[in-house]
């Protein structure tokens, strides 16, 4: 079968991403995990100046699931540049920036500088991290806001624009209808979904800012109805991402409409979950006569 | 970076040690780089997604004759119970060897090692490890009360002070209070510059032992625990407060291994 993605003018040789903030900026796992299984690599979120992030703990399990409260850690766009680029250039995969920011500026900053490098393939616009004060969130959950941001980035680059959604909003067809009509080739959901644990020994929050962001497979009906209900909204593509562990996962996500998906969580747990998911596309394809990954989709009775 | 990867392994044996502390061997694939004191590793203890992440646990011992590795691990968890329920001949995921190992003295320099609580693992690893080139090694290792302390303890790496904060066995307080008593004796007789102190136990005991250090003018080498994603040093979630511009430290790659000048200890 074709396992190809069309994104904008740009093509993935398969469908399979790994998520912005599990996966480092690639050389972490490359000792781990063969590089050629990975369609796309979602860098960690980079900003212009380098991010110390949150006070710890930083990472508590849930139950089927893990809360987050990264801050967008992260080597700032410099030290990306200098430390971090180099590695990229020599992977197979589609590199993905992830940009971030505080505010408008930065992401303006990072796209630009960056603009240039033919290491990359494309941005993931971050405009739903819950766990920054400014920015993030508060950005991507005004749909005017996503509109005009997303089409001042889309006037900096020629480069595949993908916007990541946040399913912290009443609806979220509304703000991925923005970034179409903002020009963004395609929209990715879910990020993290914002929740909290107290510990009532100490009649504390575990998460030292109160809350995080949740994910791993408690989130996944979650992005599937998101996914589901975004593929028919809009007329780009539509990345599937949260809660998957298993191949069937994958499927699902597939069916549900999302052209691509991303494993993110179930990278800090299962090294085989990118080949096992592949084989699961090819078997399910060649069983049920599909040609390509598009047609997937058609399938969902 | 040492090379790390996933090993499907099997157990050879659970046994409890102590009470609620338990030691896990199981078979050392031969592929794979040998661990060193202070190196972890992680473990899937379920297929299911409760619980989802893998855990991290130190070394206790590696073997390379019968081709095994050890752990101590406590119960504390639906994870740690799962391991708990491990018979000889079952599966094992692990990721491994990860993280930076214990520096190792050179010759001249007397090694004295301190363990609390479950921190005993991978400080019984490195005394292991030292004892055939350093007859001056301390071990000083300290629980709550005797039973917490594991058996078959003296002999094999020289003299052990024991503590227990009860004072049900061995010394009466702290391992931190048995450490200074100790540094007391020894500075008046030696050059203490020819100490170096390794720890691994809970934050207030490896705080007290970071300030013992800086008194008495030695080097302390700290091995500390956090909640970990990745283990691989992608996801910034292990972080460690250091001192430096930096703020943060993986213990997962930077450590978990630190001198303990490099670490923040406020509250």
């Amino acid at each position: 079968m074709d396992l190809t993605v069309q994104i904008g003018r740009s093509e993935l040789y398969n469908p399979l991403g790994v998520a912005s903030g599990t996966f480092g900026y690639g050389s972490e796992y490359e000792k781990l995990i063969d590089l050629n299984r990975i369609g796309a690599l979602y860098t960690k979120a980079v900003t212009p100046e380098p991010r110390p992030g949150n006070e710890i703990p930083r990472i508590v399990e849930t139950p089927s699931g893990m809360l987050n409260s990264i801050g967008l850690a992260n080597v700032g766009l410099q030290r990306f540049i200098s430390d971090k680029l180099p590695f990229l250039k020599s992977v197979p995969s589609a590199v993905i920036v992830n940009v971030a920011g505080s505010e408008e500026r930065d992401y303006f900053t990072v796209v630009e500088t960056l603009a240039a490098e033919d290491a990359i393939w494309g941005w993931e616009i971050n405009l739903s991290c819950p766990n920054v004060k400014c920015g993030g969130l508060a950005l991507g959950t005004d749909p005017e806001q996503v509109r005009m941001l997303t089409a001042s980035l889309r006037r900096l680059t020629e480069k595949p624009v993908i916007v990541k959604l946040t399913p912290n909003v009443t609806d979220i067809t509304t703000i991925a209808r923005a970034a179409e009509d903002g020009g963004a080739d395609a929209v990715s959901c879910i990020n993290t979904l914002v929740g909290m644990l107290i510990d009532t020994d100490r009649q504390r929050t575990v998460l030292p800012g109160a809350t995080g962001g949740l994910s791993g497979p408690a989130v996944l009906p979650v992005g599937l109805a998101a996914v589901y209900r975004v593929s028919r909204a809009v007329r780009i593509p539509v990345i599937g991402v949260g809660g998957i562990l298993e191949p069937d996962h994958a499927l699902q996500y597939l069916l549900a409409g999302a052209a691509a998906i991303q494993i993110g969580t179930a990278n800090f747990i299962d090294p085989s979950i990118h080949q096992r998911v592949l084989e699961a596309i090819e078997q399910y394809a060649a069983q049920h006569e599909v040609r390509s990954i598009a047609e997937f989709g058609r399938l969902l009775r | 970076m040492p090379a790390m990867a996933r090993y499907l392994t099997a157990v050879l044996q659970n046994r409890p040690i102590a009470e609620d502390f338990y030691e896990l061997q199981f078979n050392w694939p031969s592929q794979a780089p040998a661990p060193k004191p202070g190196q972890f590793l992680t473990i899937r203890t379920s297929q299911s997604s409760v619980p989802l992440l893998r855990r991290p646990f130190a070394f206790s011992r590696y073997d390379h004759e019968d081709g095994s590795a050890r752990i101590i691990y406590k119960v504390r968890g639906a994870a740690t119970a799962q391991l708990a329920g491990k018979r000889p001949f079952d599966a094992v995921d692990v990721l491994a060897p990860l993280g930076k190992p214990f520096p190792l003295p050179d010759s001249e320099t007397r090694p004295i090692l301190v363990a609390g609580g479950i921190g005993i693992g991978p400080i019984l690893f490195l005394a292991r490890a030292l004892h055939a080139h350093s007859p001056a090694l301390r071990l000083i290792v300290g629980a709550r009360t005797a039973a917490g302390l594991p058996s078959q303890l003296s002999g094999e790496y020289g003299e052990v002070i024991a503590c227990t904060d009860d004072g049900s066995f061995g010394h009466s307080g702290t391992v931190i209070d048995a450490l200074r008593s100790y540094l007391s004796t020894t500075t008046l007789s030696t050059n203490s510059g020819e100490s170096v102190l390794y720890l691994c136990g809970p934050e207030p005991m490896l705080a007290g032992g970071h300030r013992l250090a800086l008194e008495c003018g030695i080097t302390a080498y700290v091995a500390v625990e956090q909640t970990m994603g990745c283990a691989v040093g992608a996801c910034m979630g292990c972080a460690v407060r250091v001192l430096g511009p930096e703020r943060y430290a993986r213990a997962c790659t930077e450590g978990p291994v630190f001198d303990s000048r490099l670490i923040d200890w406020r509250e």
